[in-house]
């Protein structure tokens, strides 16, 4: 479905990415893991049309998406959900939630998103008309979870979503996440907590200083001993 | 001093409300390009007059009525809005910059203006200017209470076309994170034009208002900045009602300065009313 064949991205004269190729298949659930400054959010917003390619070809399905408008990603039924999180903190969450399905193919089916929405995080229901800012960081995490998916999206970009989050919390996301996947859409991860992630993908990319050094199955790359003592804090 | 008459204190606050919902008017477009575009566009007022010239120029030369000159200024000055955000967005320019940039665009229109219709005063004939009816024992002239009607039903149409449409979500949403509005759709360039546009036909709007009820001279120009001003940073940026009711708020108190006090006195009503309430709202403008 998605292809990163040998990309460079660049902010301004720094290239950040070197030479990435990635591949995911339809309704895979797929991380990336790497240090801080890696790469990995410039990796994620270039996927969803918010930074540019200045060499390689990013494809769908075998079409290049390397000149499309960075408001018609969406249509290419990409979502993400941004480091941050980035709400609307003006806005209500409804209508942050509504953002979401602003493409004209998302929109015919907003109510029955909207419900879909609020059976997967019932705590919204009572926060519907309150001011995105105004939430507690695990729900504004709900809210940008529940916007992207607003977007009837096949796939679905997570940068860093238990960032800043209570561990209990965090375990509900990464239950959210992987019921999202099983319904069909497929999921690219990018996680500092590195050993929850690697738990709930098939597979894993691990990216240091804007390149992949890495690829493969959890458990072939928890067998290299650079990776667990990196990613894992063994000794 | 003398106590004035009710009637005179009447008068008064009609004539503050009226000259208030105008400072409103001035206001809305200036309100929306700054808080939405991040442009402080000092050429507002500029593009006013220029419209208050024009709607001059068609009535009292070409002999149209001056309601029936928006059917032309109006997609003029839409069109000028247009091409104006596309020149900024074109050009990258900061909201600092841009303040120095619309300043220059002020003098050109004013010269513009001193140019094609001199220096000199003019006031537009009109059937509107003659016509006043009286409630009780005051006075009210038609030019202004169809000010009053037209910044109310402009402000109230661009607050709920903010609130409860989705190009209106898509605006505020885009003014706040363009990126992420992008990334869900927003063709937010394509808004920017068309919220630049807007605005700018407000200016055309407030134009034909200005030349309803006043004076016409090129140095006006600046003599509403001040107060107008006050009013936006009042009302709230990109809030399309503050404007009006702070406008209208500072009109009153100008008027019952002037008829209780002194008229000296007027021109420190809205910015001590703006200093006060920036003291005691720090945290929002
Ligand atoms: N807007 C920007 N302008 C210039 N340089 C940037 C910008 N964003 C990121 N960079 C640089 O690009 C590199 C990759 O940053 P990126 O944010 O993608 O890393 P990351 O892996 O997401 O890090 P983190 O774990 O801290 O989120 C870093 O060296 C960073 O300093
Ligand atoms: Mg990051």
């Amino acid at each position: 479905m998605l292809e990163l064949d040998h990309i460079e991205v660049c902010h301004g004269l720094a290239t950040a990415l070197w030479d990435v190729s990635l591949k995911m298949a339809a309704g895979e659930l797929v991380c990336v893991v790497g240090p801080n400054g890696a790469g990995k959010t410039t990796l994620i917003e270039a996927i969803a049309g918010l930074n540019r390619i200045t060499a390689g070809t990013l494809s769908m399905d075998g079409a290049s998406l390397n000149k499309l408008a960075r408001n018609r990603f969406c249509d290419q039924g990409i979502a993400i959900v941004p480091e941050g999180r980035r709400l609307l903190t003006t806005m209500s969450v409804q209508e942050n939630l509504e953002l979401g399905s602003y493409r004209a193919a998302a929109r015919v089916h907003r109510q029955a998103s909207l419900e879909r929405v609020l059976a997967l995080f019932p705590v919204l229901k009572m926060r519907l008309a309150a001011p995105a800012g105004t939430l507690s960081g695990g729900q504004q995490q709900m809210v940008a979870i529940g916007r992207a998916l607003m977007a009837q999206p096949r796939l679905l970009l997570l940068d860093e979503p238990s960032l800043g989050l209570a561990p209990s919390i965090v375990l509900e996301m990464f239950k959210a996440i992987r019921d999202i996947n099983e319904s069909g859409v497929a999921v690219l991860l990018v996680e500092q907590n590195v050993a929850m992630a690697l738990e709930i993908a098939a597979r894993a990319y691990v990216l240091e200083e804007g390149r992949i050094i890495a690829e493969g199955t959890p458990e072939k790359l928890l067998t290299e001993p650079h990776i667990r003592r990196a990613y894992l804090g063994e000794a | 001093m003398n106590f004035p008459s009710w009637t005179l204190l009447g008068q008064s606050l009609l004539s503050g409300i009226f000259i208030g919902s105008l400072y409103g008017l001035l206001g809305l477009g200036l309100s929306l390009s700054w808080g939405m575009l991040r442009q402080i566009n000092l050429a507002h007022f500029a593009l006013a007059f220029l419209g208050a010239y024009l709607t001059f120029q068609l009535t009292s030369v070409g002999g149209m009525d001056p309601l029936l000159t928006l059917g032309l200024i109006a997609p003029a000055f839409f069109a000028f809005g247009v091409l104006m955000q596309w020149l900024f967005s074109r050009f990258s320019i900061s909201p600092f910059n841009s303040l120095l940039v619309t300043f220059g665009l002020t003098v050109i229109i004013e010269s513009l203006i001193q140019w094609i219709w001199t220096a000199d005063y003019r006031k537009m004939d009109s059937v509107y200017g003659e016509m006043k009816f009286k409630i009780g024992s005051l006075y009210v002239p038609l030019p202004e209470l169809l000010t009053l009607i037209i910044a109310v039903t402009l402000s109230l149409s661009t607050w709920a076309l903010l609130r409860y449409t989705d190009l209106g979500k898509a605006m505020r949403a885009a003014a706040e994170d363009p990126q992420i509005a992008a990334a869900f759709g927003v063709n937010e360039k394509r808004l920017a034009l068309l919220l630049s546009g807007l605005a700018a036909t407000f200016a055309g709007v407030a134009g034909l208002c200005l030349a309803l009820s006043y004076t016409l001279s090129p140095s006006q120009i600046y003599a509403w900045i001040g107060v107008v001003f006050a009013a936006v940073m009042i009302g709230g940026l990109g809030n399309p009602i503050g404007p009006l009711i702070a406008g209208i708020v500072i009109g009153v108190a100008e008027a019952m300065t002037m008829a209780l006090i002194s008229p000296a006195w007027a021109p420190l009503v809205s910015f001590s009313l703006l200093i006060l309430v920036l003291l005691t709202r720090a945290d929002k403008v």
